[in-house]
């Protein structure tokens, strides 16, 4: 980045009254709200405004006199300007005004043409469309639901939730926006649904993955156990030796897809008993597993 | 994005005197009806112009008015300018939709 003090056109002594001056000068003739269809002046208002900030503030302004920081990183990314909205504006919006060239509309060519046009276009102009949140629960996400919106002026909105939704995804409900300010349809609202985490079950894209607590007894000789899936629960079977870290596939009992479904992962945990069990302990200390029998070997070097 | 009166307080660093003013001078005129005032992106961009212009160029709140309203006559104008040169590419290019088709025609 370039010189805040070139920027700004002052020199290295210059008095904070004359870094306002300077911005204020350069700002007028800059700023990209009053200069629309001029793109470098954004970009040089862009580099102003950073060197503004910089120089305007004392303690920041000292720091970088000193050598402490430099220029770079002060740019901030600045919100949009209001002509990038002004352009792209619908028809009839508040802030129109023809009275730049109302006067050519009296005379009969294309100028008068195209107002009668915009004129009709603002009148039959949808409304707009309605932003809203919607926290839903983990569950709800995966199989699908209705759910009821309370809308800030105390009304309500039902939204119908797909299953297998994700989060961020916006859901868009055609004529349930803001009534057209002229004969035009309503706009739509738009929800964006945000998810809320599971208690045990976390979500892989369309791969549920569940972290299933068994029993020393239940890994070391097997078992039939109940297992938890977004649909309800299951019998899975867990297999003779099984350890922790064992994952388990239950089929199709993910997140709905087209043409199918995800599967649940079921990762094994075995779980010791919680209180010491001097049964067990004697039969460990009688117990010799083999040579063969080493968790650790791969780490060993 | 709509926000609730509150909401774009907070994101213009707004006080609810200033904002009234605003909006009585009509620099703002955010949709919805009061108390239930709604505000778009464009109000925010707005509102970050006017401070721009009281704070950072030292403009007085006459001369936000008069930017403002030529601020808004030029952007009428800018888009009028704009729908103008696409009626009148339109226009023109009527003769030379036919020969490109028979290009496309040539290529297959």
């Amino acid at each position: 980045m370039k010189d805040p003090y070139e920027i700004l056109g002052v020199a290295r002594t210059a008095s904070p009254e004359d870094i306002r001056k300077a911005y204020r000068r350069l700002a007028k003739t800059l700023h990209p709200d009053l200069n629309p269809g001029n793109k470098e002046a954004e970009e040089r208002f862009k580099e102003l405004s950073a060197a503004n900030d910089l120089l305007s503030d004392p303690d920041k302004r000292r720091r970088f006199d000193s050598g402490e920081i430099d220029a770079s990183g002060a740019e901030k990314p600045r919100q949009r300007y209001y002509k990038d909205f002004a352009a792209e504006a619908p028809a009839g919006h508040p802030y129109e005004n023809h009275s730049g060239f109302a006067d050519f509309a009296e005379t009969n060519d294309i100028f008068a043409e195209l107002l009668r046009r915009q004129a009709e276009a603002a009148r039959r102009a949808p409304g707009p469309d309605l932003h809203y949140r919607l926290a839903i629960d983990f569950l709800d996400a995966v199989n699908g639901a209705t759910k009821r919106l309370t809308l800030p002026d105390g009304g309500t909105l039902d939204v119908t939730i797909p299953s297998g939704i994700q989060e961020g995804q916006t859901l868009r409900l055609r004529g349930k926006g803001a009534p057209s300010p002229g004969e035009g349809e309503a706009g739509d609202a738009l929800v964006e649904i945000s998810i809320n985490p599971h208690r045990f079950f976390v979500r892989h894209g369309d791969d549920i993955h569940m972290e299933l607590p068994i029993t020393l007894t239940e890994a070391v000789l097997g078992a039939r156990v109940r297992a938890p899936t977004p649909t309800g629960p299951v019998t899975l079977t867990v297999p003779k030796g099984s350890s922790t870290g064992t994952i388990l596939r239950l089929k199709g009992k993910g997140v709905p897809r087209s043409g199918g479904h995800g599967d649940e992962l079921v990762k094994l945990k075995v779980m010791l008993p919680t209180e010491p069990n001097p049964e067990l302990e004697a039969f460990l200390s009688s117990w010799a597993p083999g040579p063969s029998y080493d968790p650790r070997r791969d780490m060993q070097t | 994005m709509i926000l609730s009166k509150q909401d774009f307080l907070a994101h213009a660093r707004l006080d609810r005197e200033t904002l009234e003013v605003w909006i009585e001078e009509e620099w703002l005129v955010p949709s919805g009806t009061p108390p239930e005032l709604a505000f778009s992106e464009a109000d925010l961009a707005r509102a970050q112009l006017i401070r721009d212009l009281i704070e950072g160029i030292g403009v007085n709140d006459e001369g936000v008015g008069v930017i403002l309203n030529l601020v808004d006559q030029m952007h009428g104008l800018r888009k009028a300018l704009a729908e103008t040169l696409n009626a009148v590419r339109e226009r023109t290019a009527v003769p030379d939709a036919g020969s490109s088709m028979g290009r496309n025609q040539d290529h297959e």
